[in-house]
């Protein structure tokens, strides 16, 4: 089944690269729709975060994922950079957790 | 057939490309890390960065699967992930018209959020011809699979990833991509809105549809948003 998924999502992903590339799109995409495309990504990626902060490992939180994800947010704005974020992260709840 | 030209356009996307190409060697190999330890296989996960190749897509593959997701949300995440490549492809058409169908698909495959600020980049200051694009871009490719099968090879042997704190890498690098992906006010909201819809979905016990209800949801705000 993973592969299956694996191989969806590569046909998925090459059709929204290659699409416009091959088929002449007969108008531009209109503003609401580019407005919309570009909010698309972040609030996908932002609602993964959602349920990994609040059900970790599918039982509620006591705290430390919360807090760590503060951390982080706070460490990217500053640093902006990934890797800081993570590193930050990662040693992060694993202290908050001890707690 | 490569001139002289080209060989020098090639040479300058190395030189302008090569913080870019650094920092996909490190998200890269913390995809392989992350996902060593969420379960998957060497063999699924370095198949992932050679036939999907989008950095953002493989982590919430990852997630989605650990959690046991149904493989139709995991690929329907992916493709709204990845929509927005319709528009920069949109926007890179007019430089690829004189290539051949088979081309332009194969030079498709290896359109990026990075290749595609990249190839702009050259083009907007008069650039020609697609060695730099193609120059840059393949070369992300190399980095990535590289990238992919040295965090493989060291999430191996990462211990307890629970007690260590790896498992909140992932969720870590979410929030860095978001944060560093929002380009406008509204996409605060937006990100906070689907965050906040997509946690009391699976609160109240729905985490099948959270993330896919919040995140076609919430950009709605984005259209509706003055700015």
């Amino acid at each position: 089944m993973i592969w299956v998924a694996i191989l969806g999502a590569a046909i998925a992903t090459l059709l929204t690269r290659s699409v416009p590339f091959v088929v002449a799109l007969p108008i531009r995409p209109p503003a609401v729709a580019s407005r919309y495309l570009e909010a698309l990504p972040v609030a996908i990626i932002a609602a993964l975060i959602g349920p990994a902060v609040v059900l970790p490992e599918g039982s509620l939180t006591h705290g430390a994922e919360p807090l760590a994800a503060v951390l982080v947010i706070a460490t990217v704005v500053w640093r902006r950079t990934l890797l800081a974020g993570v590193l930050v992260g990662v040693v992060g709840v694993a202290f908050l957790r001890m707690l | 057939m490569i001139d002289e030209e080209e060989r020098r356009v090639s040479r300058l996307a190395f030189g302008e490309g090569w913080p870019v190409l650094g920092t996909s060697l490190l998200v890269g190999t913390t995809f392989g890390v992350v996902a060593r330890q969420a379960g998957l296989l060497p063999v699924e996960i370095i198949g992932m960065s050679l036939l999907v190749f989008a950095g953002a897509s493989q982590f919430a593959m990852v997630q989605l699967l650990s959690e046991s997701a149904p493989v139709p949300i995991v690929i329907a995440s992916v493709l709204f992930i990845n929509l927005r490549h319709l528009l920069m492809a949109t926007s890179l058409r007019p430089r690829f018209e004189g290539l051949s169908r088979t081309r332009r698909v194969l030079a498709a495959f290896f359109l990026t959020d990075e290749s595609f600020a990249m190839a702009t980049r050259h083009f907007r200051r008069g650039g020609r011809g697609l060695a730099y694009y193609l120059t840059f871009a393949v070369a992300l490719f190399a980095v990535w699979n590289v990238a992919t099968i040295t965090g493989v090879v060291v999430g191996g042997s990462v211990g307890d990833p629970r007690r260590l704190g790896v498992d909140f890498a992932i969720t870590a690098t979410f929030i860095g991509i978001v944060v560093l992906a929002v380009r406008r006010p509204a996409h605060v909201v937006v990100a906070i809105t689907a965050a906040a819809i997509s946690g009391a979905l699976a609160l109240l016990g729905a985490p099948t549809i959270a993330v896919i209800t919040a995140g076609l949801v919430a950009p709605l705000i984005a259209v509706f948003a003055r700015r």
